[in-house]
């Protein structure tokens, strides 16, 4: 690292002068990068590639995987891509040292993700610090587009459009005037789900709120996966038409048992955190995932080359992986905006993206100035005889 | 659901988990007996018993719904399975981490430091071999309501555990009250040096002790991730509370690993009536603490207790 930083040093006192006015770190991958031969820059993705959530995170890293595989083959790209992972297993507690370890490689140009919303507050600071753009396919917390980070970016609505999108659905549509809302104590569990229950009340709604913590079982907080069985219970005693839960599948599947075996027989929500196959086969018995609905801000693909190009890479289908299309849009919005630039630098990429639309496989990719995406919807899905379902928009 | 049936519905859940922490903490304690030391290790046998469990239901029931005679059939061999593969860990731990230890005398420190390390050995390699996410275990039954108390429902998944936990429980008790092995792990209790003198194999006794915690610890695994599904860090918590429990009931003494397990679980369980679900590891542990202000030995740990 010394040695690197007083070889630039070196070159630059050598003649390049001007290189001295940008920033040290930028300036490291492009003049490293100056020879004939095509360039090669990295796009870092950052999300849980172990623990409780990994299935998430690989729905999206193979969907990077493929728009970076795909950018490549044309052949028409100035330069070259390749994908570097950093695994914050979704914690905020690990995020800081990823995105640190991301922000030191100096190819690194941009970065698909934080995935998580936790995750995501907790490294943000670093990437903006480092000029890094962030585009985020599922970090869907309110306050990380007020946060002042002019790098950050998301491909998808957030929770302020999700959970009272649910809460709607779930009072109008499904007609249940009394609901028990539930968070994991997460920050993106605590964020939908009281979006969720300030919606309900607004419509009328009798509304209880309780906060059962993310489990080791999980991987996902230190509670004991015994508490389920007294939470269920809470729920079935308030006499509840409808039940939300703020939070992630490996939880909620544990949830789900209990519930079932306490006798609650009303409706039962869940966020994106919770929509992947994996709510099924991590549920005992798995039928009582049955049932459930599933809301998300992303859309099933119903993209047929698309569906194959990932089945091949990814081995599992693309139909059921979550975020993948917006994991996929997310990547080409970036080689979009690099494309776009004679120079690629790291604060060349955040500009670009500001300026960018694009018509993507989801939507068209154009942000607000605070990073957000211009214009969204809310899908909702339900479990059906083990299998999720796409019902269509709420 | 009225009071009274939430009352009841908690307290039946809250004795099935009581059962499983006992199970698990008659593992602390016994080791504990014998050698003066805490077994951190044995949440890793509790998960490689989950395992075993769930990777037999796995083979032997696949897409069938088991009922009827097949149903305890499959229950027993997932407790065989847990339990052998629980003795075979806790044979392997014994062996690896703490005789080679205990042969050079090594200091307390350094028992602590192999166990958490050969927990942390066992759960990393089972992440990694197994993958770190939850499973669920197939179903050797239709999980139902079997009767109901006062109209709380009581179902066949904890009608399993109390079964299984009560004849293990007395087994255990027996074995270690009037047998020539239980009399041996109670003299090495009570005086390790003088019981060899009196023809005590002492080697034996120990690794007896650890395959009888094994084989419970293992057992236990297999129950609880029936009901929750299997993953590497499934021993955790459950371990932790066990542990507890066995402070609780006086660490060393057998019967009291017992009775603080059931307490355990049921005050655990019963507070949700008072305070949210969020709330229950902070009532559990505050009367943790709680007691052994009152009895610092725990509420069975009178002779034993002493020594710690």
């Amino acid at each position: 690292m010394k040695l690197r930083l007083n070889k630039t040093v070196a070159m630059a006192a050598s003649g390049a002068l001007l290189l001295m006015a940008v920033p040290a770190i930028g300036l490291a991958s492009t003049s490293g990068a100056a020879v004939k031969a095509k360039p090669t820059y990295t796009i870092g993705y950052e999300g849980p590639l172990s623990g409780g959530n990994q299935q998430l995170g690989l729905n999206m890293v193979f969907a990077v995987q493929l728009a970076i595989n795909q950018a490549n083959a044309t052949g028409k790209l100035p330069f070259k891509l390749q994908l570097k992972t950093y695994d914050d297993q979704g914690d905020p507690t690990i995020a800081p040292t990823q995105a640190q370890a991301a922000v030191h490689n100096k190819n690194l140009v941009a970065l698909v993700g934080p995935a998580f919303s936790g995750a995501t507050a907790a490294a943000e600071p670093y990437y903006k610090a480092a000029h890094i753009a962030t585009v985020s396919p599922s970090a869907t917390r309110v306050s990380l587009a007020t946060s002042g980070w002019n790098n950050f970016f998301r491909v998808v609505a957030d929770d302020g459009v999700q959970g009272p999108a649910d809460a709607t659905y779930m009072v109008k549509k499904l007609g249940k005037n009394s609901v028990y809302v539930v968070n994991d104590g997460t920050s993106y569990g605590q964020g939908v789900a009281s979006a969720f229950a300030t919606q309900a009340t607004s419509l009328g709604a009798t509304v209880a709120t309780a906060t059962v913590p993310g489990t080791s079982q999980c991987q996902n907080g230190t509670a004991s996966a015994t508490q389920y069985s007294a939470a269920a219970t809470q729920v079935v005693a308030s006499g509840a038409k409808g039940m939300f839960y703020g939070g992630y599948y490996c939880d909620l599947g544990l949830f789900l048992g209990a519930l079932q075996s306490a006798g609650y027989t009303g409706a039962i929500m869940s966020d994106d955190g919770s929509l992947s196959p994996a709510l099924i086969s991590s549920t005992t018995p798995a039928s009582a995932a049955n049932g459930v609905y599933l809301t998300c801000a992303c859309a099933s693909s119903t993209n047929k080359t698309f569906n194959a190009k990932y089945q091949a890479l990814a081995h599992f289908s693309a139909a059921n992986a979550t975020y993948a299309p917006e994991s996929y849009d997310a990547t080409n919005a970036i080689i979009n905006a690099m494309k776009s630039l004679k120079k690629v630098t790291r604060i060349g990429i955040v500009n670009a993206l500001h300026k960018l639309t694009w018509k993507g496989m989801t939507k068209v990719i154009k942000f607000q100035k605070n990073g957000n995406i211009s214009g969204s919807a809310i899908y909702v899905n339900q479990v059906k005889n083990g299998v999720i379902v796409q019902l269509g928009l709420e | 659901m009225t009071l009274r049936r939430e009352f009841w519905y908690l307290f039946v859940g809250g004795v099935a988990n009581g059962f499983l922490y006992g199970m698990v903490a008659v593992g602390y304690t016994l080791v504990y007996g014998v050698l003066r030391l805490i077994n951190f290790a044995h949440s890793e046998i509790f998960m490689s018993g989950g395992f075993a469990g769930y990777f037999v239901m796995k083979a032997m029931i696949g897409s069938s719904v088991p009922s009827g005679f097949a149903t305890v059939y499959l229950i027993v061999i997932g407790i065989v399975a847990g339990g052998v593969v629980g003795a075979i860990v806790a044979t392997l731990l014994e062996r690896v981490a703490y005789r080679p230890l205990r042969r050079r005398n090594a200091p307390k420190l350094a028992y602590l430091i192999s166990a958490i390390g050969s927990s942390y050995f066992l759960f990393n390699l089972a992440g990694k071999e197994f993958g770190r996410y939850s499973i669920s275990v197939p179903q050797p039954y239709v999980n139902h309501t079997v009767f109901t108390i006062f109209g709380a429902p009581v179902q066949l998944y904890y009608i399993v555990i109390l079964i299984v936990g009560v004849v293990m429980f007395l087994g255990l008790d027996r074995v270690v009250a009037t047998t020539k092995l239980g009399r041996g792990i109670r003299a090495v209790a009570q005086d390790a040096e003088t019981a060899s003198l009196m023809g005590v194999n002492i080697d034996r006794t120990i690794a007896m002790t650890f395959i009888v915690g094994g084989a419970l610890g293992g057992a236990a695994g297999f129950l609880f991730g029936l009901g929750t599904g299997v993953v590497f860090t499934m021993g955790f918590t459950p371990a932790l509370k066990a542990f507890t429990a066995a402070v609780l009931g006086g660490i060393g003494n057998l019967r009291g690993a017992m009775i603080g397990g059931l307490l355990l679980g049921v005050v655990e369980s019963l507070s949700v009536v008072f305070v949210q679900a969020a709330y229950i590891d902070v009532v559990a542990f505050g009367i943790l603490v709680a007691v052994l202000l009152i009895r610092p030995t725990g509420l069975l740990g009178e002779r034993l207790g002493r020594a710690a």
